[in-house]
């Protein structure tokens, strides 16, 4: 007798993107289903088509492991109207498109998060669908008269598509139940099913399908009794043994194969749809490109298209048509007009693979001129690999939700929708979810992840934090719950919106993907993100906000409004040599990307001299190349210590720009196909499984391939080891040549508007806040440094932004300014003075008062005609409340009356309350001030005291710096300035003191904390070993003012010190207030700034992350006192 | 702040932290923590980063106030008249007191070192008023004002206090700050009129009460009883004949005092101030007015009897005793009769019985049965103390579907195809539910699973036959196997079992298990028999 080995597909398995109801990843289970080689897998999340990409994905790029085990995806629906659990699998790319429709109808209706759906949602979504009934969760209904009736009318609706699912786990009435099922199946005619109801890959994760069940129901697990499954058997399983334990039904695992090979549709069906509307009149789409690009290539070269420019747009135009990507094209086009076209114009700049071309260049989609800046990008489309071309659009941060508006307009909600983003859990979040579950107290998860400083990316809590923490990591359930933690890290947690991501489809988006409501009104999300977009070759733009949008696009209004010069950010004059001088002594505060320490200290060694070298710049102090190890060995060449070489022939055209040291992502892609053997399409698999290497296991392959690659082809091992390390460090951070080249436009705009107008760069950045790395103090201090007045906050002069004025005249000559002169240039900027173009001073604007309503501000200054001439004026005239007026008073605006802080406060108080004589209209404004009062004679409020107050109310003074009131003391102990240390010898052994303002242990400095601290001089920057760390701890993390001793470290202009001693000088600060010493509360000063995104969009510069600490809520404010108001030091991981 | 410093010596700093809006701050922390530099206000996380070797501990108002309240019951040994002042502190009434202990300043002394000997830092102030006396206890160096501090006495006493020692809400002493204005004394020597027209009328009102102008009254937790009688011990006391001894003499002292009056006591107090600062209460009514010192007596001899009282657990002895009359009546000329009273003892409900049994015999010996939500069967029912049953949350409703016994089919390969359909399932017809039904769990579970031998396929197949206390059954029909694992959280490596109900020839039903897996789990599968059905 023939017995052929039973055959099996599994149908019914949840993966983790059936939220803490599954318990392993897509590609663990579809690896898992290969190995035990099943006919095929089919991915059914709850009422959700969110894992499936990777499970489409993880099979298509690992072929062989696969071998005939096939991928399909699908659906479990879930009912809230009491009918079974149904699986439900497309056979057709027009099943596929209903069952999306069914489940964004689901998403839709019900609030985020959840999906509302019933059984005769199904019904009216029926075709091109193969359904498989799971048990009832109510044994008890099962075979019953009503389930039998509804089992017929399913059947009258999927005749030939309806399956009876059965599973086989060990339950309590295991054999009952199948054999009641076998009934059921023959009595309504409907074939069964087999299946294992899969929650995770093996048997091992029980104990995580436990944790996640009672994260899900909040209850601990000693609790969580028969809510956790009584064993660890929904696991998948072989054929064999579905055999064994289908034996009564061997049918049942036959139909698997049956229902699985009538599934048709593949993922790869999902061509880019893009829309076609955007012709305006041309026969198509294609015709229309290449109009608008001739129309804009003539308006840019006015003087003719230059012949370079004329075959590049020819070459790229031709690719464009030959892959179909004009609709794309068009779409980038058509947003960036509408940002042009408003009244008010919204500053526009892409980047992205695509975005440097010549085409994106005369569409205006970007402002790097190909023509002009030599860029030679060989990756723009690649034809053979059909990759969908990338461009992202940076918008004004302030006014992106003006375009957002507009895309949902003019393409309506049906077909928009935002890219979603996986929320996973992270260390922290899984150590403490998972505490939680083991009943450990709240103090052993603050002493486990409170001692974390930083990011623990991926590892999860080790037994170190454990121990630092004060804990015994080898506690039975400390243990445990560590271990688990760990799984659990990198699980997907629930879907969020990514930042800008749009697609937009040609039809209808919800026949793409299930579409989900967003947190926000108004905004849907789809259920994908950005990577599986990319892989399935699905289309998305990029609409992103950039703070430095905002703020160039303000400072070209006031240099045009001010200066009388119309500039765009393609008309700022190029290459001047003094913008690059600036930049070499890295005098870069508030310059966009290379302003940050490690940007600042890499400059004088790099000594940028044309806009390339600010490319290069740009994308050199990122993870691949440090990880890398590469920016070492290029800073030596560069500065012609090394000799430069390159490692092969074939090389050289890939490196030669770069002086044979790869540094960008191109680069290291190039080197994988032309050194280590890679096929393109291979070289794009590495750089993905890079980006997800947590989730699956096949990068080793892929090292060995690479690395014995270019071993056989005659590199040398270590050579070919640092570019693999490298491409590691490209995956998370991936920084391509053509975002630096878009970024590098940014940073010399900024630049060249700082070098020639400090007061226009000055005010623009402080408009634009929040933004950048630098708190307004810095910003201010800086512009004072390069010869700026800058001017305080006054009712009769500011207005809500910070405003220029001319240095020769006031604009409201009653209140003219007290002649102070414009303050000299510090001599460290000397050399920039013939420069300098400005002639304004700057005045603060309301907005840099804490706690100000912009509408409160706008009343004061539409009022303020000829000016007030008292406090009480101002209250009679504007109305507004009491407190609002004390606020203004405490921020010492009312110095063109000639009352200071404590004098205005004073009178502010001593307005008369609601229900006063004075509130009739008769007596408004004729009525003298309060008459006969006694004066209090008030004790005058020292400088050092104005100082605090200013820093409490504007977070900044311009009347001193706090260190300049201790320098006596400072001079006693023998401290030098922080400017004195450029004069000092490098290894001398010095001590300097300074407010901290930014703290920072970057991921790839191993451990290395460094302080950048303040005093009345100038900055100066401290690093901080790990073990002298350890030591310093508290001094490090808590102290506002510290005194540090040191060796001087100095190397081509970079300054450092390194630090051995440190004292806490914080309670010296004391002094500055009248009280005396009680002050010694820490807090922070940059509440506002804690929580906001980083506004640099997607490539991020790792080290911006914005502080992890959240600010105290709500202190008592005598304990908030002094120390609040100084910085605290901005912390960045 | 009150909180037992956990000894000066203490190797590790320590916290108590709250939750205030989104973050967890810092409240209190102790001499060791603010040496290095922790403050209350700081974010947990900060101080943890900073002190990963602080010890933070969730701050717990209610057990503060307890304690807060305990202090100020063992302060009624200086004066009845003792009140809760805020969170932290306690007013004392001491009129007429100080004499007693040798004068004001002995009196602190005494206070402050007898606190300290419990181990809890004070600062006492005394002055005329209260308001007063608070300043100078949070804020002064001098901490006795002179009786009628005026003039220049009062400057020098109080005007350079902070202004918080007007115990101004923190907002306005800020407020005051920023305007120059910092001590008592900028206050005192400037115009009231605009002071108060910026800072509210209650500056003025506060600075007023420093000098009794403005009175603040305090509300003592206990009001003085009209009638008391106490002793104090120079060396504490701690039998119980002692104490009762003690009591009627007191008594005697009362019921003299009463009768003097005329009045007899309806309610009884008896205070035992220990030498820790405990104070034990214990009040008695009385269904007359009572002015015998043997009544008196016999009233506080029952509550000693009761068994479950621990009132005279004396710890390091009682050094003050104190029997008070907290009300008074005129002694009625007829007295009642004492028997009646016992009558009201009838109700008994089965609580109280229960109650009375688990004092007695101990809470654990009186039991009842309830379910656990566990899959273990031996587990899922447990014996708990009666007095806990009715605290504990439901169990969610077991799925109790009845099902089928599916006829054993010894070689599952040789029928093919639909014939193999379970005959008891088929035979069952029809659309309706099952007519061979079986509960899951048997009816009568043994407490100890009995090893059993059993023949049975591998790896998960049902026994065939099996021998039971030197029995041998032939398994005509089974159910299973039913597979639960070991809660892994409670023993990591516990075999899994696979439960079978298994019919044997004669009808009899047994509930048989296997412990261990084949092939996944370590050493050779055994079987254990657990229970029986019917």
């Amino acid at each position: 007798m023939i017995r052929l080995a039973p055959r099996f597909a599994e149908l019914a398995t949840m993966t983790n993107f059936s939220f803490l109801r599954g318990a392993s990843h897509p590609e663990e289970l579809v690896a898992k289903a290969a190995a035990l080689k099943l006919h095929g897998i089919g991915v059914a999340d709850r009422n959700s088509l969110a894992g499936v990409v990777r499970a489409h994905v993880f099979a298509r790029e690992n072929k062989k492991e696969m071998g005939a085990t096939r991928v399909a995806p699908g659906a479990r629906l879930v009912f809230s109207d009491g009918a079974p659990d149904i699986l439900v699998y497309p056979e057709d790319r027009a099943g596929y498109g209903r069952l999306c429709r069914l489940l964004t109808k689901g998403n839709l209706r019900a609030k985020k998060g959840e999906c509302l759906l019933t059984i005769d949602d199904l019904l009216d979504h029926a075709e091109g669908l193969r359904i498989a009934v799971l048990p009832q969760a109510d044994p008890a209904r099962c075979g019953s008269d009503d389930e039998f009736f509804f089992l017929s009318r399913l059947r009258e609706v999927f005749p030939d598509r309806l399956w009876l699912a059965a599973a086989m786990t060990y339950g309590p009435h295991m054999r009952g139940a199948l054999a009641e099922r076998i009934m059921t199946a023959r009595q309504a005619n409907i074939p069964l099913l087999a299946t294992n109801d899969v929650i995770m890959h093996a048997p091992e994760r029980r104990r995580l399908a436990d944790v996640v069940a009672c994260i899900r129901e909040g209850v601990k697990i000693e609790e969580a009794g028969r809510l956790l499954a009584a064993n660890a058997e929904r696991h998948l399983k072989s054929p064999d043994e579905m055999a064994r334990l289908f034996r009564e039904a061997p049918q049942a695992l036959e139909e698997t194969i049956y229902f699985f090979d009538g599934l048709r549709f593949s993922l790869d069906e999902l061509s880019p749809s893009y829309p076609e509307e955007l012709r305006e009149g041309y026969p198509d789409p294609q015709a229309a490109l290449e109009a608008f690009a001739w129309e804009g290539a003539r308006k840019r070269y006015p003087q003719g298209v230059p012949e370079k420019v004329v075959k590049a747009l020819d070459e790229e135009l031709a690719l464009i048509a030959k892959c179909k990507f004009a609709p794309y094209f068009l779409t980038v086009h058509d947003i960036i007009r509408f940002a042009r076209s408003l009244q008010k114009k919204i500053l526009a700049q892409g980047r992205g693979s695509a975005a440097n071309s010549s085409v994106c260049f005369c569409l205006g989609i970007t402002e790097v001129d190909p023509a002009r800046h030599e860029l030679l990008f060989t990756r723009f489309i690649s034809a053979e690999r059909k990759e969908p071309p990338d461009i992202d659009v940076d918008f004004e941060h302030e006014r992106r939700e003006e375009v957002i508006r507009y895309i949902y307009k003019r393409f309506g909600r049906d077909r928009t929708g935002l890219a979603a983003s996986v929320i996973t859990y992270r260390a922290r979040s899984a150590i403490r979810e998972v505490a939680k579950v083991f009943g450990l107290s709240e103090d052993v998860v603050n002493a486990l992840t409170g001692t974390t400083w930083g990011y623990g990316e991926g590892g999860g809590v080790s037994e170190t934090d454990a121990r630092r923490g004060g804990l015994d990591p080898r506690d039975p359930t400390l243990a445990l719950a560590i271990d688990i933690a760990g799984e659990l890290v990198g699980f997907p947690r629930h879907l969020s919106q990514h930042t800008g991501g749009f697609v937009i489809a040609r039809d209808r988006l919800d026949e793409v993907v299930p579409i989900l409501n967003a947190a926000m009104e108004e905004r849907t999300t789809i259920e994908w993100d950005k990577d599986d977009l990319d892989a399935l070759r699905i289309l998305k733009v990029d609409v992103l906000a950039l703070g430095m949008l905002t703020a160039l696009r303000k400072g070209l209004d006031m240099i045009e409004k001010h200066y009388d010069r119309r500039l765009a950010l393609s008309t700022i004059p190029s290459e001047e040599a003094c913008v690059y001088a600036m930049i070499q002594r890295a005098d870069t505060i508030g310059v966009f990307q290379i302003e940050s320490r490690a940007q600042m200290s890499m400059l004088p060694r790099l000594r940028p001299k044309e806009f390339y070298d600010l490319v290069i710049e740009v994308a050199i102090v990122r993870p691949g190349p440090i990880q890398g190890d590469m920016v070492h060995p290029y800073l030596r060449r560069r500065q012609n210590i090394d000799e430069v070489v390159y490692p092969s022939k074939e090389l050289e055209e890939v490196l030669h720009r770069t002086l044979g040291i790869p540094l960008f992502q191109e680069q290291a892609m190039k080197i994988a196909i032309v050194a280590g053997g890679f096929t393109p399409e291979e070289a794009d698999l590495l750089r993905r499984a890079m980006a997800t290497f947590r989730r699956a296991g096949t990068i080793q392959n892929f090292e060995t391939k690479m690395i014995e690659g270019m071993v056989e082809r005659g590199y040398e091992r270590e050579f070919a080891e640092r570019c693999f390390k490298q491409i590691e460090g490209f995956g998370e951070y991936g920084f391509p040549e053509s975002h630096a080249a878009s970024f590098a436009l940014l940073v010399y705009a900024s630049a060249w508007m700082k070098c020639r107008y400090p007061d226009v760069f000055c005010a623009a950045l402080i408009n634009s806040q929040p933004m950048g790395f630098y708190a307004p103090a810095q910003i201010v201090r800086d512009a004072r440094e390069h010869g700026v007045e800058v001017r305080e906050v006054d009712v009769n002069l500011s207005d809500w932004d910070c405003t220029l004025e001319r240095l020769d005249e006031s604009p409201s000559p009653r209140f003219a300014g007290r002649g102070e002169a414009a303050p000299a240039i510090h001599p460290r900027h000397a050399e920039m003075a013939e420069h300098i173009l400005t002639t304004h001073a700057v005045r603060l604007g309301f907005r840099q008062i804490v706690g100000l309503r912009e509408e409160d501000m706008k009343i004061v200054v539409g009022k303020r005609g000829a000016g007030y001439d008292s406090v009480r004026d101002l209250w009679l005239r504007t109305a507004l409340s009491a407190a609002t007026i004390e606020k203004l008073a405490e921020a010492d605006a009312f110095r063109s009356l000639g009352l200071d802080r404590r004098a205005a406060l004073w009178a502010a108080r001593g307005l008369d309350r609601v229900g006063d004589q004075d509130n009739l209209p008769l007596f408004m404004a004729s009525r003298p001030q309060r008459e006969h009062e006694p004066d209090a004679k008030l004790p005058p409020m020292p400088l050092g005291a104005h100082v605090v107050e200013d820093y409490r109310c504007l977070s900044l003074s311009l009347k001193g710096h706090p260190v300049a009131f201790m320098r006596g003391r400072l001079d006693q102990r023998g401290v030098l300035r922080c400017e004195q240390l450029a004069k000092t010898a490098s290894g001398a052994r010095v001590s300097v003191a300074g407010l901290v303002l930014v703290r920072q242990r970057p991921g790839t400095a191993s451990g290395v904390v460094f302080l950048t601290v303040e005093d009345e001089t100038g900055i100066a920057n401290i690093i901080v070993w790990p073990k002298v760390f350890e030591k310093l701890r508290a001094i490090v993390i808590g102290a506002r003012f510290v005194a540090v001793t040191g060796k001087v470290q100095s190397e081509s202009g970079v300054i450092h010190v390194v630090a051995d001693r440190m004292e806490d000088l914080t309670p010296m600060l004391g002094l500055l207030s009248e009280r005396g010493p009680e002050v010694n509360r820490p807090a922070r000063a940059d509440e506002s700034r804690t929580s906001r995104p980083d506004p640099r969009g997607r490539p991020g510069n790792r080290a911006c992350r914005p502080p992890a600490l959240t600010p105290p809520a709500a202190m008592a404010s005598e304990q908030r006192d002094l120390l609040e108001v100084l910085p605290l030091g901005r912390r960045f991981h | 702040m009150l909180r037992r410093e956990g000894g000066a010596l203490s190797p590790t700093p320590l916290a108590t932290y709250a939750k205030i809006g989104n973050a967890q701050l810092l409240v209190c922390v102790d001499r060791l923590a603010a040496s290095l530099g922790l403050t209350a206000g700081l974010p947990l996380a900060d101080a943890k980063a900073r002190r990963p070797n602080l010890i933070a501990v969730e701050a717990d108002p209610v057990e503060e106030g307890k304690l807060l309240e305990r202090i100020a019951d063992w302060l009624q040994r200086f004066t009845p008249l003792a009140a809760l002042d805020g969170a932290d502190g306690i007013m004392l009434d001491i009129a007429g007191v100080a004499h007693l202990f040798n004068g004001e300043a002995s009196l602190i002394q005494e206070i402050e070192t007898r606190l300290a000997g419990q181990g809890l830092t004070a600062r006492a102030g005394i002055a005329d008023f209260p308001r007063a006396a608070w300043a100078l206890a949070r804020f002064a160096k001098q901490r006795i004002a002179p009786a009628d501090a005026t003039g220049k006495i009062f400057a020098q006493l109080y005007h350079a206090l902070p202004l918080a020692a007007l115990g101004l809400n923190k907002d306005v002493v800020a407020d005051m700050a920023r305007a120059g204005l910092r001590q008592i004394g900028d206050v005192a020597l400037r115009p009231r009129a605009p002071i108060a027209a910026r800072f509210g009328e209650d500056v003025i009102a506060r600075l007023d009460a420093l000098s009794g102008l403005e009175r603040a009254a305090i509300s003592p937790r206990f009001a003085a009883p009209d009638f008391s009688a106490e002793r104090r011990f120079a060396s504490a006391i701690q039998e119980r004949a002692a104490i009762e001894a003690t009591l009627f003499k007191l008594a005697e002292n009362l019921a003299f005092l009463l009768q003097r009056q005329a009045k007899g006591a309806r309610r009884l107090e008896f205070a035992l101030f220990r030498v820790d600062g405990a104070v034990r209460r214990i009040v008695v009514g009385a269904s007359r007015p009572l002015n015998e010192p043997e009544a008196m007596r016999r009233l506080f001899r029952e509550r000693f009897e009761a068994p479950e009282t621990d009132e005279f657990d004396p710890g390091y002895g009682f050094d003050v005793l104190r029997l008070s009359c907290l009300l008074a009546e005129p002694l009625a000329p007829a007295q009642g009769d004492l028997a009646r009273a016992s009558q009201e003892e009838k109700a008994q409900t089965l609580a109280d019985l229960l109650d009375r049994l688990s004092a007695r015999l101990g809470a654990r010996r009186v039991t009842r049965i309830d379910c656990v939500d566990t899959h273990i069967p031996e587990f899922a029912v447990a014996a708990i103390p009666a007095t806990l049953g009715d605290a504990r949350r439901p169990i969610p409703a077991r799925r109790r579907a009845p099902s089928a016994m599916v006829p054993l089919s010894r070689s599952a390969g040789k029928e093919e195809g639909a014939s193999i359909l379970p005959r008891a399932a088929v035979e069952g017809g029809g659309g309706g539910p099952r007519r061979f039904a079986s509960p899951a769990r048997p009816l009568r579970l043994f407490e100890r699973p009995e090893p059993i031998e059993a023949i049975a396929e591998i790896p998960d197949g049902p026994p065939l036959r099996f021998k039971w206390r030197r029995a041998m059954h032939e398994v005509a029909a089974i159910e299973g196997p039913e597979r639960i694992a070991a809660e892994w959280w409670r023993r990591p490596d516990g075999p899994t079992r696979d439960y079978f109900r298994a019919e044997d020839t004669e009808g009899r039903r047994f509930w048989l298990y296997r412990e261990g897996l084949y092939g996944r789990e370590a050493g050779r599968p055994r079987w254990y028999m657990h229970g029986l059905f019917g």
